[in-house]
């Protein structure tokens, strides 16, 4: 590409994104849509000075190979995503 | 600080204690059990609330499972608990069980990416009126400055899509053929953090302008990647707040509110 | 109504303040006296100190008195405090100059490691020395004051010299802290242990006391049918725990008070009941110092009388 093509390519893509852009307040609709994680986005110091009622007992789950015996239960098992290349991957856990 | 001998006693037996909280396997007496639950159910509550699609994805049990095995490896070196967490994606990317899942790292890494974005420093987003104002023939030498919220996560899974449908509908939908890789911009303009999906190749583009390279430059690394599209991407930048601050040669201005 | 109930001097009854809550209370400008955080939500992550947190807390700063509650500092970490750590809360407490600030008997932080717990310490010389030299670290380091609440403890020590009132008395007085006693610690820990709360609030170095907490627990069912109670901050205070709360400021007259629940959040009016609770306990307990003293000073003008004509 030469110095004067690159000028209208870039001039082009800039007025074409402004286009683009023109009467897109479309973000806030996006953020509204947030029930679930709105602003209290959680995982904070608040556990901290506490227990957890629900952890007496419960929490003996150990990482070893042979012995891991969860099994995905959750909505990867039934989304299936397939790639460019046409492989198909299904989120399937099985134990190992 | 150095803390003087008659401390020994206490520092042995905090440290022999603290190993305690962290071993799964530890025996320990009831009572001083409550101390190792609340360790590992807190922290595992912690992931879960910042991973709540990878969560999601792997369902709630072996969430946890998983979320103790990375506090025994990695439990948190900060006291502040919104700064747990940096490791995890890193963690997935070599945790055999959820190996078939090959895109849970890409969505973590997305995850952590928005909760960063929680936590940024305030900034004025520029609106795209500002880069269409200049000079066609000045353009080349545009600078972009990036909001500090903003943040560009590229996966070879359709990351925004898995994300999108487990984070906001009620039954995921399926990602039909052609869902390829995707790239992700993370921003916050004002309270909300949004994620939005950018053009293949953006990645290069953005990590071009965080270094200070002009807009010429920065496309032209970015054109090497098939799919690349220099007017989407520009779009996708402004409209979402990615872009804090714009300059061009000796010319530097910044967006007040 | 809580819109009448405005304490006459200091804080009166507040609550632990929950991003949840945060659009309840900016909009229906409740009657609360004031609101306390926790430092460590408030220190931002990774490079940045902004976003949601801290625009809501200026606002909400901006009408209400305010109180810092750390709880990473590890105060009794027996490796020394994390310099970098208390940089931190001395930057919460610059940008928000809290009325109170206060911290934890415990430790939750070794070799590095941040445990998420409050974890106990043996009530010994040692312990004590180590703990009044990290709280004065802390006092020099904030340029003020701070309070150390009593904890909740699940067991024992056969190592310990003193009892926990005869410690906090003695850190008190060798470091010129506070106290902030959580009348829900003290009942957690006397059923754990088989005390008598009453006994302990009597030997509690109550002049000392610059804030009360009180919170909701549960209790668990350990292996041999030995019931624990726990901490859990997830539910309303517990009745004997008002009980105690009550019988405590009929003694020693009203004190900041603050209602915690961290887990479980409750609807914003749930939490202002509770509150509420409280500010009505405060009140009363107002009333009654004050007819108390206006007795104790008309019975003093009367004998000043007697002297006088009697001479």
């Amino acid at each position: 590409m030469t110095v004067r093509s690159t000028h209208l390519a870039l001039a082009a893509a800039v007025a074409a994104a402004s286009l683009m852009s023109a009467g897109a307040g479309a973000q806030t609709a996006n953020a509204d849509k947030e029930k679930c994680f709105g602003i209290a986005m959680a995982g904070k110091n608040d556990c901290a000075a506490t227990g957890n009622n629900s952890c007496a007992g419960q929490t003996k789950a150990d990482y070893d190979a042979k012995a891991w015996k969860y099994v995905a239960k959750g909505t990867c098992a039934s989304m299936e995503v397939t790639l460019k290349d046409g492989m198909k991957r299904k989120g399937t856990l099985m134990p190992m | 600080m150095r803390e003087p001998p008659e401390a020994n006693d206490l520092r042995a037996w905090q440290s022999v204690f603290a190993a305690s909280l962290l071993r799964a396997g530890a025996i320990m007496p009831d009572r001083q059990a409550v101390h190792r639950n609340n360790t590992r159910a807190s922290l595992s509550s912690a992931l879960a609330a910042r991973f709540p699609v990878v969560r999601r994805l792997v369902g709630p049990d072996f969430f946890r499972a998983m979320a103790l095995c990375f506090i025994e490896r990695q439990p948190p070196r900060s006291p502040v608990l919104a700064e747990y967490g940096a490791g995890f994606a890193h963690f997935l990317d070599g945790f055999a069980p959820a190996r078939e899942v090959a895109y849970l790292a890409d969505v973590a890494r997305l995850e952590w990416a928005r909760h960063l974005a929680f936590h940024a420093e305030e900034a004025a987003a520029l609106s795209i009126e500002r880069l269409t104002a200049v000079a066609p023939d000045r353009l080349e030498q545009v600078r972009l400055g990036l909001h500090p919220a903003a943040s560009v996560v590229a996966s070879a899974w359709p990351v925004v899509s898995i994300w999108t449908t487990n984070a906001h509908d009620q039954e995921v939908r399926p990602l039909g053929d052609g869902a390829g890789s995707e790239c992700a911009l993370v921003t916050r303009p004002e309270l909300h953090v949004l994620v939005s999906a950018l053009p293949a190749g953006s990645d290069r583009l953005v990590a071009a302008l965080a270094e200070g390279n002009g807009l010429a430059e920065a496309v032209a690394r970015a054109a090497t990647v098939e799919g690349f599209d220099t007017a989407t991407a520009l779009s996708v930048l402004f409209r979402s707040g990615a872009v804090a601050s714009l300059s061009v040669g000796s010319f530097h201005s910044m967006e007040l509110s | 109504m809580t819109a009448d109930r405005r304490p006459q001097r200091g804080l009166g009854a507040g609550a632990g303040l929950k991003p949840e809550h945060y659009r309840d209370i900016l909009e229906g400008r409740p009657g609360v006296d004031w609101f306390e955080v926790h430092a460590e939500n408030y220190m931002g992550a990774g490079n940045g100190a902004g976003g949601p947190p801290h625009v809501f807390l200026e606002r909400i700063r901006a009408r209400y008195p305010l109180a810092v509650h750390g709880v990473g500092l590890s105060i009794g970490s027996a490796d020394g405090l994390a310099p970098g750590h208390l940089a931190r809360l001395a930057a919460v407490v610059a940008r928000y100059q809290p009325l109170l600030v206060s911290e934890h008997l415990a430790w939750s932080t070794h070799a590095g490691v941040f445990l998420n717990d409050l974890l106990p310490l043996p009530y010994t010389d040692a312990t004590l020395a180590l703990v009044v030299r990290h709280v004065d670290q802390v006092q020099t380091a904030l340029g003020r004051s701070i309070l150390i609440e009593n904890p909740s403890t699940y067991f024992r020590f056969e190592t310990e010299q003193m009892t926990e009132t005869a410690f906090l008395r003695e850190l008190a007085r060798r470091s010129g802290c506070g106290l902030l006693l959580d009348v829900n610690n003290v009942f957690v820990s006397a059923v754990n242990h088989g005390f008598d709360p009453l006994d302990y609030l009597a030997d509690f170095p109550l002049e000392s006391v610059g804030e009360i907490h009180l919170a909701g627990h549960a209790a668990i069912e350990m292996a041999g049918g030995e019931a624990l109670l726990i901490d859990t901050h997830d539910r309303p205070v517990a009745d004997p725990v008002w009980e105690l709360f009550q019988a405590l400021v009929a003694r020693i007259g009203p004190r900041p008070t603050l209602i915690e629940w961290d887990a479980e959040i409750p609807t914003w009016p749930q939490l202002a009941d509770e509150v509420e609770r409280a500010a009505r306990l405060l009140q009363e307990a107002r009333e009654w110092t004050y007819r108390s003293s206006v007795l104790s000073h008309a019975v003093g003008e009367e004998g000043t009388r007697c002297a006088a004509t009697g001479r």
